[in-house]
């Protein structure tokens, strides 16, 4: 009886132990702590891999050079912007104050501020510092009157291609997208290279943002003027034959719907692949010694476009804006960075030394930066077309587009039938009693 | 202990009840105080969770600043989500998926224990090496997977080249049934391990003399398995179905991985499918609405196992 007695403590000891332990935690970040002058505060960027190494450091160093007062640790999010917005949004929707400001993509807004994801900047800062952007995206940015990120850098898609395999083969730099085509199958046959034209086809995010540069070349929407799906026009069934087609004449490998963009720069890079469709960062990541083989033979231009209808491609908008996490505990040190990312000096850097295209106008419009950055020289020839983002439920959208689009590409279903399925998915994706 | 005449203990059939004494009662409140603290974790791990998850789907869910905005709509979410043609098609591939693989599991795991039963030297070492597939973290093996069936630089495609027997390099996880049928592949090769080692400890409590007897009396390999061993293993085989089934349904992690639920939506499940809502659309009331009928389904299908089998779990038949 007493050993049993004494283990009954023991184990009464331990629960009880166990219980405070777990408590407190949440107490003493609830008890006030006395603050230090010179305590730094340290601020908390959930950030992505933007083109490679370098970029996310020195903009902290920059800013921790101005403000000393502030440290900023980064959080590593992953590569695909779909599980990044679910990681976010669950933490963030828990009341999580952490992370403190996010790397957003541009089409989060819509969700974000309906669901209280993200603090609108417009009630903590003046109107002046929204007429730094460049026209567009603060607007692209907002929701319903309020806007929830700070534009830090657009982005665009780009044609980049092999100067070396082109003039070897005597073939110009194309114009459409049946060149294009024409072109990787000559490439292939001549075995010059493995795979003609590689780009993002697997079911993700970034498979609506390549859908939406062909439809756009073809003449379709996804909706029309009076927010009625539309994508079972015959200008989406030219659109995504031309996608399947690509597939089936071999001018793209069948495993494009596989790829996202780290696989499908890795083919390029490796200089396994003549074509490429992807952002402004490919610019700088082909030219990279130790990732990439193919440095010094690479151009870029503007997508093309359908033959037929002249002048250059559509270009899906893409980037990415700072938001702050509404319930974050340094508010003020957060505004703070946002300010300095978004101001003269570090879109400067960013946009000459790292080739992603600045949204800070001035910097834009800069001549000096045009002569450091080939993609910003030509994205001002681009016709910019952005992805119907504007909505609470743009997730649901995009799924909608991408699971039926990516369906075709792997020969499931017919092109009709799988933009009958994307039409009717996109009529209940519009509403919040839907799954 | 000692026998006391309360019937307090069913004993098998045609024994006589056991009484319990004032003694046997103090142990028993001992012994309940000692789980008690244990008891309240689980019931705040698990039970507030599932209670919470099947409160929220009966309401309609907005996130706001606060926190949620709970208003309460009856079984609406359900109605939702049992018309949505993605849900029936994420449970076809999940039941598909669930049925196919804990077939070829407990068929392959009966197998490999009645080969490891054998008291061959090396039987640990054997045993060890065995139950690495199982011990790996699964999204760290489905990654590894991902490399063997990538379509242009796996080592599969590589091999089945190598010995002539594909021409070309096959896209395995982008094409509609391959992708479905490598996912299994990889499953069973992790979850066979859980099986055999279940079913070893069943064929473990199995007594020599039975077979000895059997033997005697002129019995083949084949009837020897069938009336001898398959019997008395029915308790592990319905314990090891139970386990696999609850797993089966929670399939996620490969999928994710491996596939992304693609192409198309043809490998997205049940789970899946949930964590989309969720979290990614922020749909809190059809998610877990979907998550609680995929609970509800897990039960009734545990239970059908249980009674095929004829058996509850850890009863021995005599």
């Amino acid at each position: 009886m007493k050993k049993n007695r004494m283990a009954l403590l023991a184990v009464l000891a331990t629960g009880m132990f166990a219980v405070t332990a777990c408590a407190s935690p949440s107490q003493s970040a609830a008890a006030p702590m006395v603050k230090k002058a010179s305590a730094p505060v340290t601020i908390t960027w959930s950030s992505g891999t933007v083109t490679g190494t370098g970029l996310r450091k020195t903009m902290i160093q920059l800013f921790e050079k101005e403000n000393p007062g502030i440290k900023v640790q980064i959080l590593q999010q992953p590569t695909n912007t779909d599980t990044t917005r679910a990681t976010l949004s669950t933490q963030i929707s828990g009341g999580s104050t952490s992370p403190d400001v996010f790397m957003g993509d541009v089409i989060w807004p819509g969700q974000f501020g309906s669901q209280h994801l993200a603090l609108p900047l417009n009630k903590y800062l003046p109107k002046s510092f929204f007429s730094r952007f460049a026209p567009g995206l603060v607007d692209g940015a907002s929701y319903q009157g309020n806007v929830y990120g700070a534009p830090w850098y657009a982005d665009a898609g780009f044609l980049y291609y092999r100067k070396d395999l082109l003039q070897a083969a005597h073939l110009p730099v194309p114009t459409t997208w049946e060149q294009v085509q024409a072109d990787s199958l000559k490439l292939v046959k001549m075995h010059k290279v493995k795979y003609g034209f590689v780009w993002e086809g697997s079911d993700y995010e970034g498979l609506t943002c390549d859908w939406m540069e062909y439809l756009s070349d073809a003449g379709g929407q996804v909706f029309n003027a009076k927010g009625q799906p539309v994508m079972d026009s015959s200008a989406a069934v030219k659109a995504l034959s031309f996608m399947r087609g690509l597939i089936t004449s071999g001018a793209s490998p069948a495993a494009v719907t596989t790829f996202q963009e780290p696989q499908a720069m890795n083919a390029f890079d490796q200089g396994d692949a003549a074509f490429l469709r992807n952002w402004d960062y490919a610019w700088s990541n082909s030219q990279t010694p130790n990732q990439s083989r193919v440095v010094g033979k690479v151009g870029v231009v503007p997508l093309p476009t359908f033959a037929g209808q002249g002048g250059t491609g559509h270009a899906c908008i893409g980037g990415w804006d700072i938001y702050i996490n509404p319930h974050s505990k340094h508010i003020a040190q957060d505004l703070k960075f946002i300010e300095f990312i978004t101001g003269y000096q570090a879109e400067y850097t960013m946009a000459s030394k790292f080739s992603e295209i600045p949204t800070n106008y001035a910097v834009q419009s800069d001549p000096k930066v045009k002569d450091l950055n080939p993609v910003l020289a030509i994205v001002s020839k681009t016709h910019l077309v952005g992805r119907p983002s504007q909505t609470p439920y743009y997730a649901k959208v995009s799924q909608a587009i991408y699971t039926n689009i990516n369906a075709a590409l792997s020969g499931q279903v017919s092109v009709k039938s799988a933009l009958a399925q994307a039409n009717s998915q996109l009529k209940s994706a519009g509403s919040s009693s839907s799954l | 202990m000692a026998a006391s005449t309360d019937c307090l203990i069913k004993g098998m059939e045609g024994e006589t009840c056991m009484r319990v004494s004032k003694l046997d009662r103090q142990y028993a409140m001992a012994g309940y105080i000692m789980m008690a603290p244990a008891l309240l974790v689980i019931a705040l791990v698990t039970i507030f969770p599932i209670g919470y998850s099947i409160w929220m789907s009966l309401n309609t869910i907005q996130s706001t600043f606060t926190g949620f905005s709970f208003t309460f709509s009856g079984l609406t979410n359900y109605a939702i989500v049992f018309a949505n043609q993605q849900f029936w098609q994420a449970l076809e591939f999940t039941v598909f998926y669930a049925i196919v693989t804990v077939a070829v599991e407990l068929v392959l795991g009966l197998l490999v224990a009645l080969a490891l039963n054998q008291p061959i030297r090396g039987r640990g070492v054997a045993v060890a090496v065995m139950l690495i597939p199982w011990t790996l973290i699964t999204v760290i093996s489905a990654q590894m997977w991902a490399y063997i069936y990538n379509g242009i630089y796996g080592v599969l495609n590589y091999l089945l080249m190598q010995l002539h027997i594909i021409g070309a390099p096959v896209l395995w996880l982008g094409t509609a049934g391959l992708a479905t049928f490598a996912m299994m592949v990889a499953d069973i090769w992790k979850t066979t391990p859980f099986v055999t080692m279940i079913l070893l400890a069943g064929l473990q409590l199995i007594p020599e003399d039975l077979y000895e007897a059997a033997k005697i009396d002129g019995a083949s390999v084949w009837k020897r398995f069938w009336h001898v061993t398959f019997p008395l293993l029915r308790p592990s085989l319905g314990l090891a179905t139970l386990f696999r089934i609850l797993q089966a349904f929670g399939l996620f992690d490969l999928p994710f991985v491996l596939t992304g639920g693609g192409p198309g939506t043809s490998t997205t499940s049940i789970a899946m499918l949930a964590y989309r809502a969720i979290f990614n659309d922020g749909d809190y009331g059809p998610g877990t609405a979907v998550a609680v009928t995929t609970v509800g389904i897990v039960i009734i299908l545990a239970l059908a196992s249980l009674k095929a089998l004829r058996t509850q779990v850890g009863e021995v038949e005599s």
